[in-house]
Parts: structure tokens; C-alpha cells; sequence
């Protein structure tokens, strides 16, 4: 759990950098580490398992700590563009370490089940020495942000304004590269090189629907981060049984992307679901004041019983006549309309085409915007068609 | 007293192309000092590599008569607000909280103390209403405003700001201009990358003139003359970017 905590907060930087490939890419980079350092580690110490995780831990931290700088120079000296150079480190340092995997799996089939549990995790079949190991290494990382907290803010919001307070940039950079190949090292055994990056990213994306502040948004990424480790855990161990086997790794992951997928459709300011409803709410309004105006302005017009319904709510008609609330809502719409014109045409449009931009900005526009219009516009009384702009409630 | 800044044969490159080629200047302290020119003339770099921010080729940078690391809590940064991701979520006091990074060092929590000075620094730009909200909520100018807050918090005594006028609507031009003449009777320096010719003369009392090369330095009338603004934006000054375009092909080989 306290993996995926790390995970996740890491995770939450990468997503805010807007790298999130980054992690896709190290990820597969660190495989040719596993690869190598089980292999030597077991050449040495061919009966301890202790001493063989460390070697991995070392190996998969250096090689992807390799394919981090490659991707950095890739980028800055040669100028390859981002996704080139994350494509060419995640496929050369993948296939390096599937080559030596394969010849591995022909002469020394123990070892090479050894490697196979990094690639997909397996968090059902570590020992107790595993658990401290990893759960010490994330509680590092853990520490590490909440120390480093305000450097970090201030230095993925504004870089420059950063140094010239004094911060040296470059060295929590590089802490902060070490740090995000440490987390991704830690996460590999119990998720897997090839599904980690979604253990990254998912809480990130997730977290980002339901906050809009920094710390908030930093502890959230690691609670579902944590949330999904504990649930893919329960899932894996309930769900599955006799016959049925179910990897922890992928369970975690599907259970951070459901959480990510559920948050996308109903996070209450950003969610799908939500933003439906107020686009729906939008439209309905438009259409009633479209009705107001229209009745307003004299015409017949026929409210099937919805609109009828609603309008009267709202307290604009009743008995099928206009109330003065109603009327000064009509008149507030039509000055919005005509003040929009008079702007349009102050801009150099022809006055024969800004009917229709009106049309649309009389629903949108806010009194703050109006109070601007009128005062740049010099209160005006008619609009470009020479008729009157009835006057609003603050003049 | 030492001048506010001094920059003597300042050469910069971007990327192995020229920016800055052999300007020298000097600007006295208090007042307002406008950085003027047309667009890539250099003037967002010439303050960037003031503050430390680029390493120039050649070329020497004294600030209030010191080394920019042995001042750097007396200088106040307004960056281009295009400059930033302003969906990045933290909120406008939590920006503003961000003015007193530098003097609390960087370990230390921020206290109570020091969000009740973000809130005034909010309060001198109008703007402490918005104190909770998120930032990409705000408005052009209502960004802008909060960065000139964050500024304000630093108490420096030399400012820079880049294009602090770009795009915000007039009650914020006339809040700017405001805050500024007061900083200026506090004897502040302000230095201000600007890029409206027809406003330059009326709001600055010192002008630096500039593309790629420096055109000229110092007093507003003195500097704006028809023969130098004709150098810097008229039409011979179209070779330095056709050979600074030159420098780059030839430089990176192509």
C-alpha cells in the first residue's frame, strides 16, 4: 500500500509536468536492470533472496535512471521531439532486456520466473524482507515530498520566478528524477513494469477532477494510490480461489483506472456527468429567455406546459402575462443584445453582421461585463440599428 | 548612491543565435524605466539574463551596485503571465504566499503571519476578495494583478516586470499605473518591458531603447526622438533578423 502511496504521489508531479509517458518509458527501461541483476545477483548469491532483491532494486534504479538522462540529452541536444525520444528509450531498453530475459529462460528457468514476477508484480509471493525493504524505500519518498513540499509547488508553478528567489532548480530536479525512478522501482514488484505507468497516472487523473489545490491534490493521488493497492489486494485474494487465479498486479491497476473512470464521469466540478447537466441547464435558460423575449416583445407565443411550468417558477409570467420581474429580466437581455452590438460595431464589424454574434452573447455575458462595455462604450442609448438600449439595473 | 543597475557590453545568445549583442547601460535609482523595442528585439532576454536566469556570453550585470545572488532579496520578478500553466491548481493566496519564499528560506512552514501579508499585498491590488479562488478562474488582468501582489510581498527595492500591460482590461491598466507611481515615491526602481509606443512617453521617467543591439539609454525625452525610434522599428533594422535567421541555419549545421 505504501508503494502505491509513493506511486502515486510521484505520479501526481509527472501528470502536472504533463510527461506522463515518462513513466511508460522509464518503466520499460528499468527491465534490462531487473534482467542483469538477477542474473548476477543469483550467479552470486544463488540462495538468498534478500541479497537478490537489493541487486534489483540497484539495477532497475540505474538503468532507468540511464534512460531518463538518455531521453533528457535525446531531447536537449539533439533536439528529437519528447514522444521520438520516449518511444526510442521505452522499445531499445525493453527489447535489451527481452533479448537477455529470452536467453536467460532457455539455461536457467528458475531465474528467469524470478524476472518474469517483475514483469506483470506479484505482490502475493513476497516475503516479509520484500515488505521492509519497499515499505521503508516508499516511506522515504513519502518524506522526501512533504519536506520538499513548497520547493516543489513553487517550482512546478513558476519556474523562473523559482531562481530568482534563490532556489537552485537544478539540484531538486535532479532529487526529483531520483525520486520518481526510486517510486517506479518501488512499484515494479507489486505491479509490474509493463502496467506502472497506470499506477501513476490513474490516481493523478483521478485526484485532478475532485481538487484544485496543490496539497490536496498531492494527498489524494497518494490515498488512491494507496486505496487501489489495498482493493486490488481484497479483490484478488476474494474474487479469486479455487481454479481461478487473479494477479494482484492488474487488479490494482484496474481498480486505480475504475476509480480514474468513475471520477471522470462524476467528480462534481469537472466530471462528465455534471458538466452534461450544466451544459443541459444552459440550454434550457437560453431557450426560456429566447421565450421572455419573444413574449416581451409582443409576439404570440405558444409554452408547451414545460416551459410554462419553469417560467412561472421562475417567477417571470403568470396567468400567461409577463411580471415585473419578468419584464426587467426581458429588458436586461435586450440591453445585453444591443449593448453587445454597439461594442461589435466600436470594433469595425459591419453593423449588418453582429445580429447574430448578440444572439448568443446576451445569454453569456455578466454584469461585470456589461459595467465594462457601458463605461468603454460611454453608456450609449441606441444600438447600431438605431433603436433604444433600454437602461440597466446599476445606471 | 550606486546606480540600479549597470550592465556593461551584456552579449547574449539563445541557442548559439545572437539576442543581445554588446549593450551597455546604466539606470539610477527610483523611478520608472520603460525597456522598449520592437518584437524580438531582445528586451524579455535582456531582463531574464539581469536576474540570473540566462548566462550571458560575455559582458558584466551589477544590481543596486552588487553581484544579482548577493541582492537577490532586494529584486522583485513579475514574469510574463503567458509565461505560466494557469490551470495549475492552488489558489490565488497560496501564489501570493509565494512573494515571501524568499526570505523565509525554504524549509520553514508559512505562517499565519505571512498569509495575513499576502492578503494586504491582495487588498493594495483590489483583489483580496478573490483570496480562495482558484487561479484559472481569474481574468487576464486579474492574473496580472496577482502577480504584481506576489511582488509587492517581496518589499524589494528593485523591480522587474515583463509586458506587465499585456492584454488586461482598463480598470487593471489604471490599478498598475497606480501601484506603480506609488512604489516610485517610495523611491523604488521599477523596470518595465513594455511594447505601446503611444503610451511610453507619459509613463516613464527613463527609457531603455532597444533592438538586439542598445539604441539608446536614459531620460524619456532625450531617447525618444523620431531618428531613434525610426532605428529601432523602422525598416533597416529588418537585416539583424535576417542575419540572426543566417546565424541559426549556419550554427546548427543545416
Amino acid at each position: 500500500m505504501l508503494m502505491c502511496f509513493s506511486a502515486g504521489i510521484v505520479g501526481g508531479l509527472i501528470f502536472l509536468q504533463r510527461r506522463s509517458l515518462v513513466g511508460e518509458a522509464l518503466a520499460h527501461a528499468s527491465y534490462p536492470g531487473v534482467v542483469l541483476s538477477v542474473f548476477v545477483a543469483s550467479l552470486l548469491f544463488p540462495f538468498s533472496e534478500a541479497i537478490v532483491s537489493v541487486f534489483v532494486l540497484v539495477g532497475a534504479f540505474a538503468t532507468a535512471f540511464i534512460g531518463l538522462f538518455v531521453i533528457d540529452r535525446l531531447e536537449k541536444k539533439i533536439q528529437i521531439s519528447s514522444d521520438a525520444a520516449l518511444c526510442f528509450v521505452l522499445s531499445t531498453f525493453f527489447g535489451i532486456g527481452v533479448l537477455i530475459a529470452s536467453r536467460i529462460q532457455t539455461t536457467h528457468a528458475l531465474w528467469y520466473r524470478q524476472i518474469q514476477s517483475f514483469l506483470f508484480g506479484q505482490a502475493a509471493t513476497m516475503v516479509d524482507a520484500h515488505i521492509y525493504l519497499y515499505g521503508g524505500l516508499a516511506l522515504f519518498v513519502s518524506l522526501l515530498f512533504v519536506v520538499l513540499y513548497r520547493r516543489l509547488e513553487l517550482l512546478h508553478f513558476d519556474r523562473e520566478f523559482a531562481r530568482t528567489v534563490g532556489m537552485n532548480v537544478k539540484r531538486i530536479h535532479g532529487i526529483l528524477h531520483a525520486l520518481f525512478v526510486l517510486a517506479l522501482v518501488i512499484g515494479m514488484r507489486s505491479v509490474g513494469v509493463i502496467l506502472l505507468s497506470a499506477m501513476l497516472i490513474a490516481p493523478a487523473a483521478a485526484a485532478r477532477q475532485w481538487t484544485q489545490r496543490f496539497d490536496h491534490f498531492l494527498i489524494l493521488c497518494g490515498v488512491i494510490g494507496m486505496g487501489s493497492g489495498f482493493l486490488g489486494n481484497v479483490f484478488s485474494v476474494k474474487i479469486g480461489g479455487e481454479g481461478l487465479v487473479l494477479p494482484t498486479g492488474p487488479m490494482i491497476v484496474l481498480t486505480a483506472t475504475s476509480v480514474c473512470i468513475l471520477s471522470l464521469l462524476l467528480a462534481p466540478k469537472r466530471g462528465v456527468f455534471f458538466r452534461l447537466i450544466r451544459l443541459w441547464r444552459f440550454q434550457l435558460r437560453c431557450k426560456q429567455e429566447n421565450l421572455l423575449k419573444a413574449l416581451y416583445k409582443g409576439r404570440r407565443v405558444a409554452l408547451n406546459p414545460f416551459f410554462h411550468f419553469s417560467m412561472q417558477a421562475k417567477g417571470w409570467i403568470k396567468g400567461g402575462e409577463l411580471t415585473t420581474e419578468g419584464i426587467r429580466e426581458a429588458e436586461n437581455l435586450i440591453r445585453l443584445h444591443r449593448l453587445w452590438e454597439v461594442y461589435l460595431v466600436h470594433m469595425g464589424q459591419p453593423s449588418d453582421r453582429v445580429h447574430r454574434s448578440a444572439e448568443e452573447m446576451e445569454h453569456i455575458l455578466t454584469p461585470e461585463i456589461e459595467a465594462e462595455l457601458n463605461a468603454l462604450l460611454g453608456s450609449p442609448k441606441e444600438d447600431p440599428h438605431a433603436q433604444p438600449i433600454p437602461r440597466g439595473e446599476s445606471t | 548612491m550606486a546606480k540600479a543597475v549597470e550592465v556593461e557590453s551584456l552579449t547574449v545568445h539563445y541557442d548559439k543565435v545572437p539576442v543581445l549583442w554588446e549593450v551597455s547601460f546604466e539606470v539610477p535609482q527610483g523611478g520608472l524605466i520603460g525597456i522598449i523595442g520592437p518584437n524580438g528585439a531582445g528586451k524579455s532576454t535582456l531582463i531574464k539574463t539581469l536576474l540570473g536566469l540566462h548566462k550571458p556570453v560575455s559582458g558584466t550585470v551589477r544590481l543596486l551596485g552588487h553581484r544579482f545572488q548577493d541582492v537577490q532579496s532586494r529584486v522583485a520578478y513579475v514574469p510574463q503571465r503567458t509565461s505560466i500553466d494557469w490551470t495549475f491548481p492552488i489558489s490565488v493566496l497560496e501564489v501570493v504566499v509565494m512573494g515571501r519564499y524568499g526570505k523565509l528560506g525554504l524549509l520553514k512552514w508559512v505562517k499565519r503571519k505571512d498569509k495575513m501579508a499576502a492578503y494586504h499585498a491582495l487588498e493594495k491590488v483590489g483583489m483580496h476578495e478573490y483570496a480562495d479562488r482558484q487561479i484559472s478562474e481569474l481574468s487576464g488582468g486579474q492574473q496580472q494583478r496577482v502577480f504584481l501582489a506576489r511582488a509587492l510581498l517581496q518589499e524589494a527595492d528593485l523591480y522587474f516586470m515583463d509586458e506587465p500591460f499585456a492584454g488586461v482590461d482598463m480598470a487593471t491598466e489604471e490599478a498598475l499605473l497606480e501601484l506603480m507611481s506609488g512604489l516610485k515615491k517610495e523611491g523604488k526602481t521599477l523596470l518595465i518591458v513594455h511594447h505601446d509606443l503611444a503610451t511610453v512617453k507619459t509613463m516613464f521617467d527613463w527609457v531603455i531603447l532597444l533592438n538586439t543591439c542598445l539604441i539608446d539609454s536614459g531620460p524619456c525625452q532625450e531617447v525618444l526622438t523620431q531618428e531613434n525610434i525610426q532605428k529601432a522599428y523602422g525598416n533597416a533594422s529588418y537585416l539583424l533578423n535576417e542575419t540572426k535567421k543566417l546565424t541559426e541555419t549556419k550554427s546548427r549545421g543545416v
